[in-house]
């Protein structure tokens, strides 16, 4: 089941002459490096402790001798370990098969949110997760993909980290909409998906997407990130909301006191989305740009990793 | 316009309050405009409802506190005035100040009335003067009047005299002078019976008004000695009941001026004089400078002492030839002796002596003098010398005063004398009678072994018994005294030295010389001596009663020291002519204070003390500005706009706080050290009743786990294996734990040793000296072999052991008892093994013949020093199990078994001293080495 390392380079990604190289070029010297960067670095956090899969399985790498049990293939016997005693021994390579995961980073204007006190945000905390899983996934040669960019296509390997690396590096351009649905690429049949947004646009434009993924098998998980102040709710007085491009207006004459009630409906929000999670098999991440991205990374490394997703 | 207190001084910007309605109707008409908030969760958001709504209109306190603030901003621009003074009169105006010593204790409130009054003046234009009545009026009789400002200016240079004011003259002035003013007159109070004519003069140009003095105005009279106590008068000018406390002042032997004496008194009712006594030492007395008011001081308040308090210049003069070799049998010896703590000695020939004018003079053994002498002495006699004659063996022989009467001798004397008690005579040596009441020597106690064996007889002629100052028990005169002149001759019939009796030896010999002394009278102001002689300042006293190099040294008359005529040329002071130094004082021995008298009745009167006029504007605008200030805030707090500012704030005020918290707790923590740990505190009354082995608590978590594990495992290795049964193991703090209780500490030492304070380190240095252990751990001998001993923990026991008081150390050697303690071990290990451990050097390493052992530490070393880890080797879990691999297998186990016997070995060690060091048992242990 061993998948091939080294996918050709095929498709509109092939540098075009002198032309594409100068363009890839240009953007690993832009904007790239230093996402791609403390992706790395973030990714490096990770796998100091996770490295390799750690179980016995089909593979090149020596794993271990274990004594041989009726069943066993007589093939699998290594006659050198065994002459050395009077067990037979299997050898038993490491599990290595590659998998492809798909990403989406929900890039709507309401991700480019930050309040006073956060760090980055929203896109930018989403991003740097993705490309930090990106790096692990590449590492440990899994194929990935990045939904609705460049880097659809599920490749493994460095060059399709740069690229991942490249679209997510990219201004966005064109008109965005206030919040985002993922986009209804397809999926490769079992795979992994994981989906990085806030979730504070309407559900029901997910649910063809989501309908198509349970069809292929995919599983996957949900990264909801948040603003902390998206949590808490600290306004007061008179105050006029509106959506980050303008469509959306809301005055209240004491925020204050729809404190209560507006956590109450991102509760709610929240459990419906843990609601569509569960139906589908899927996992939910809760994240707000205040945490560190380091335990995010790792919940993410382990969920896609898991055998039983 | 006035309302109350308040006067307003432009009313009608107070018309402007009545645009305070409008204001309110506007405010309340115009909300707080709403702010916008960019949020993505705002889908989230609609279809709510909110259940409170923020009121649309400005809430009534926030309308409040702008109206306020505006009220207070228009009543400000009125110019409201507190306490206005009420309106003065017009024209010139004189302010009189008496100017003299009885404004000094209260100048301060004087200048500023005057001040007040001056700044009235100004106001109003009014032309102004000031006169100081302590000045002589000037020759002219003009009133220099000037702008109020321009004597303002000049008041911070005006200081009050040291002598009183001369109304008398002042008021001849006055009634020469033409034209009217308004008077201002701050008077001290003190009558020189020229006020009454003042005040008649200056009410002849216009209004007087009289300002007395807000306290009371004191004055001291020159000291006297009385019955040998120094005593001053305290005068007052009103007859008012209170206490009054004066101090003596003067050079302490380091010839530092301090208060050398105190005295108290209580002014009677009706009385406005009191006399003080000031008890102190003959010492101290004669080294008194001045005497002064402790309170409410002026150049009257102090006096300056003269000589008549201060120490009596005595001459001496022997007629036998100085022999230094001789001490013991020179009389001047003793004499010196006798007077040098109460008096001036001067020794010198009989002229030169007579010229420094001595107060008293003593003539040790003198025979006969020239006529001339005897002229010059008699005269200083008649002035008051006291003359004090020892007789001799040249006395006796020079016939003087024994044909005829000698007038300096105060008896006639009989030819030879009498010696009693000697080797050729009969009767024993004769003691002395008490002194008789009434003479110089009352009251003084003899005592008993005073011995006369010597002495010159007085002849008994019909006056001799009441020249008798003192007498032996069988009536014979001693110590004759006659009245010459103001003088007096007093004879002992005995010598200065130790020769025909023990008296100079005695200390009645000083009580009887210091009698003698001090009943010679102050020859200081010696009117005769004063008199036409030219006399320039020394000190001088300010108005205020201090002392102060002169700035005027023209010279003096005698006449006007005699005559009390204090000026500018004359103010109160030392004063010096050659050697000679007399004391003009303020007031004289019997001078007294009387109150003002005989005022017209014309005059008002005013107090000193009046309620300054009040602006207050600047109160108000700066309430208003603080009103606005709060309505900043308070309209942000409403719009819900404060959280942002109170966040960017925040991190900076959690600083301030947390620095605040610190400041607080830091000494309460401090408290809690220094207390003393009570003797009920139940830890060290558990390490008192029970053996405990103690380690020291690094902080370090882990360390502190792995000290406590390994103690409990040497513990139970001491109890199952020897007589020492400790109970389980403490921790210490070193800076709060008491040490004294516990036998041995074991410290383990890691590069994060933090300093101790110096309290701790007494401590421990105290645990040191008084048989304390402490096993130091480094633990990192694995490294140390490595680092050559330089490791991070090896510097840190460095800079601990810095501040201990450690002996010299040395590698424990072969032969040390802590090789013998219990078990016979060769080697220390711990958990690593094989590098030193260091303990106290051996003191003496004479080797004894013959024998493998040394005496070595006859105490217990107090510190053994290594870094094998040894509590890591001991350590135990709760059931026994260790806690640490060591080695490898069965070396492994004998290598922690041997870190055990070291364990043991150290506590019996600790426990028992030297005693296995001891020769008895050389012999079982030589047999045990298979030697």
């Amino acid at each position: 089941m061993r998948m091939a390392d080294t996918a050709p380079l095929r498709g509109p990604d092939k540098p075009q002459g002198p032309v594409g190289l100068r363009r890839d070029a240009e953007k690993i010297g832009g904007a790239l490096p230093p996402l791609l960067a403390e992706a790395e670095i973030l990714a490096a956090s990770v796998a100091m402790g996770e490295h390799g899969r750690r179980r016995a399985g089909p593979g090149e790498n020596f794993w271990q001798y274990r004594q041989a049990v009726p069943g066993d293939p007589r093939s699998g016997v290594d006659w050198r370990r065994s002459g050395r005693s009077d067990y037979q021994f299997i050898r038993e390579m490491e599990w290595e098969t590659s998998q492809t995961v798909s990403l989406w980073v929900d890039h709507a204007r309401s991700m480019d949110f930050r309040s006073e006190n956060s760090p980055r945000t929203k896109w930018q905390r989403a991003a740097l997760l993705a490309l930090a899983l990106v790096v692990l996934l590449t590492k440990a040669g899994e194929r990935t993909s990045l939904m609705g960019t460049d880097a659809t296509q599920p490749r493994s390997g460095t060059k399709q980290l740069n690229r991942v690396a490249m679209a997510l590096g990219e201004n966005p351009t064109g008109d965005r909409p206030e919040y985002g649905t993922p986009p209804s690429d397809r999926m490769v049949r079992g795979s992994r998906a994981v989906f990085f947004s806030d979730f504070l646009g309407d559900p029901e434009p997910m649910v063809p997407v989501l309908a198509h993924a349970a069809d292929r098998g995919v599983k996957g998980c949900f990264v909801q990130v948040l603003d902390d102040i998206e949590e808490t709710f600290p306004f007061d007085g008179r105050l006029i909301f509106e959506s980050m491009g303008g469509g959306t207006e809301f005055e209240t004459l004491r925020a204050r006191s729809l404190q209560q009630e507006y956590r109450e409906k991102l509760a709610e929000r929240r459990a419906r989305l843990d609601e569509l999670a569960r139906q589908l098999g899927w996992l939910v991440l809760h994240h707000r740009t205040g945490q560190s991205p380091r335990a995010a990374l790792l919940w993410l490394y382990m969920a896609t990793g898991a055998r039983q997703l | 316009m006035t309302v109350g207190p308040i006067a307003f001084l432009v009313p009608w910007i107070l018309a402007a309050l009545v645009v305070l309605p409008v204001l309110w109707w506007l405010l309340r008409a115009i909300p707080p405009s709403p702010l916008r908030r960019v949020f993505p969760g705002v889908r989230l958001l609609l279809g709510l409802q909110e259940k409170e709504v923020m009121p649309a209109r400005t809430p009534w306190w926030l309308l409040a506190l702008r109206i306020g603030a505006l009220a207070a901003a228009i009543l400000a621009f009125a110019q409201p005035v507190l306490n206005p003074r009420e309106e003065t009169g017009s024209g010139p105006l004189l302010v009189l100040l008496d100017g003299g010593w009885g404004d000094a204790p209260d100048w301060s409130a004087r200048m500023s009335h005057v001040a007040g009054a001056l700044n009235l003046a100004r106001q109003d234009s009014r032309p102004a003067a000031l006169l100081q009545l302590s000045d002589s009026p000037p020759a002219e009789p003009v009133l220099e009047m000037r702008s109020a400002a321009d004597w303002a200016d000049r008041l911070q240079g005006l200081t009050p005299a040291p002598w009183g004011p001369d109304r008398d003259s002042w008021a001849a002035w006055f009634e020469d002078l033409d034209g009217g003013f308004e008077t201002i007159w701050l008077t001290d109070g003190v009558s020189d019976d020229g006020e009454a004519r003042l005040a008649d003069a200056l009410l002849s140009h216009g209004p007087v008004k009289v300002v007395p003095p807000a306290g009371e105005v004191r004055a001291l009279t020159p000291p006297r000695l009385e019955e040998g106590v120094l005593r001053v008068s305290a005068l007052q000018v009103e007859a008012l009941p209170g206490p009054v406390s004066v101090a003596a002042i003067g050079p302490d032997p380091n010839g530092i001026e301090r208060v050398l004496g105190r005295g108290e008194s209580e002014f009677a009712s009706g009385s406005n004089r009191v006399d003080i006594s000031i008890p102190m030492p003959v010492e101290l007395r004669n080294r008194v400078s001045r005497i002064q008011l402790e309170t409410g001081l002026s150049a009257a308040g102090v006096v300056l002492a003269d000589d008549a308090v201060r120490r009596r210049k005595v001459g001496l003069l022997s007629g036998q030839a100085s022999n230094e070799a001789q001490d013991l049998t020179d009389p001047l010896n003793y004499l010196r002796k006798a007077l040098e703590p109460f008096a001036e000695v001067v020794e010198a020939p009989l002229n030169d002596m007579l010229n420094t004018a001595p107060d008293v003079l003593i003539l040790a053994d003198v025979g006969s003098v020239s006529a001339q002498e005897e002229q010059d002495l008699l005269d200083w006699l008649g002035d008051g010398g006291v003359l004090i004659r020892f007789a001799g063996p040249r006395l006796a022989r020079s016939g003087e005063g024994q044909l005829e009467r000698d007038p300096l001798l105060p008896v006639r004397l009989r030819a030879g004398g009498r010696s009693v008690g000697g080797a050729m005579s009969w009767g024993a040596p004769r003691k002395l009678r008490p002194f008789p009441e009434d003479g110089v020597f009352a009251g003084l106690p003899i005592p008993g072994d005073v011995d006369i064996s010597a002495q010159v007889m007085a002849q008994p002629d019909p006056d001799l018994s009441q020249r008798v100052l003192a007498a032996l028990e069988d009536g014979t005169p001693l110590v004759t005294g006659r009245e010459e002149g103001d003088g007096l001759v007093v004879l002992f019939h005995v010598t200065a030295s130790a020769d025909w009796s023990n008296l100079p030896l005695s200390g009645l010999f000083v009580q009887m010389l210091e009698r003698l002394t001090q009943s010679a009278g102050s020859r200081s102001i010696d009117e005769g001596a004063v008199e036409g002689l030219t006399w320039t300042p020394a000190q001088v006293l300010d108005g205020f009663g201090r002392l102060q190099q002169p700035t005027l040294v023209a010279g003096v008359p005698g006449e006007d020291l005699i005559g009390r005529n204090l000026s500018a040329e004359a103010p109160p002071g030392i004063y010096a002519s050659g050697d000679q130094r007399v004391v003009l004082n303020v007031m004289g021995a019997d001078a007294e204070l009387a109150p003002l008298a005989g005022l017209h009745d014309g005059v008002t009167f005013a107090a000193m003390e009046q309620e300054g006029e009040t602006r207050l504007a600047p109160w108000l605008l700066a309430a208003a500005v603080l009103l606005l200030a709060i309505d900043v805030l308070a309209t942000l707090m409403v719009s819900g706009r404060f959280r942002n500012v109170l966040r960017t704030g925040r991190r900076a005020a959690a600083g301030i706080a947390v620095l605040a918290l610190l400041a607080v707790s830091a000494p309460a923590e401090a408290q809690e050290i220094l207390e003393d740990p009570a003797p009920t505190d139940p830890e060290v009354l558990y390490a008192a009743n029970e053996t405990v082995l103690a380690y020291v608590l690094t902080g370090n978590d882990r360390i502190d786990r792995i000290s406590e594990a390994g103690l409990r495992g040497l513990s139970r290795a001491l109890f199952t294996r020897t007589a020492i049964e400790p109970a389980d193991p403490v921790g210490v703090d070193l800076e709060t734990s008491e040490l004294s209780v516990l036998p041995m500490l074991y410290w383990p030492v890691t590069e994060y040793q933090p300093d101790l304070s110096d309290e701790a380190y007494v401590k421990l240095n105290d645990y040191l000296r008084y048989g304390g252990l402490i096993l130091f751990d480094t633990m990192d001998s694995d490294l140390a072999r490595n680092f050559n001993g330089e490791t991070p923990n090896g510097r840190a026991l460095q800079r601990i052991a810095l501040k201990l008081d450690i002996p010299p150390l040395a590698p424990i050697p072969e032969d040390h008892v802590l090789t013998r303690t219990f078990y016979l071990i060769q080697d220390f290990p711990g958990r690593w093994y094989n590098t030193p451990v260091w303990a106290e050097a051996a003191h003496d390493v004479s080797e004894v013949e013959g024998l493998p052992f040394r005496n070595l530490n006859d105490g217990v070393t107090p510190v053994v020093i290594g870094g094998n880890d040894w509590a890591s080797a001991w350590a135990e879990a709760e059931d026994g199990r260790p806690l640490f691999p060591i080695g490898r297998g069965t070396s492994g186990a004998r290598q922690r078994e041997m870190a055990m016997r070291f364990g043991v070995n150290l506590v019996m060690h600790v426990m028992t001293g030297n005693y296995k060091s001891d020769q008895v048992h050389v012999p079982a242990l030589l047999d045990r080495l298979g030697q």
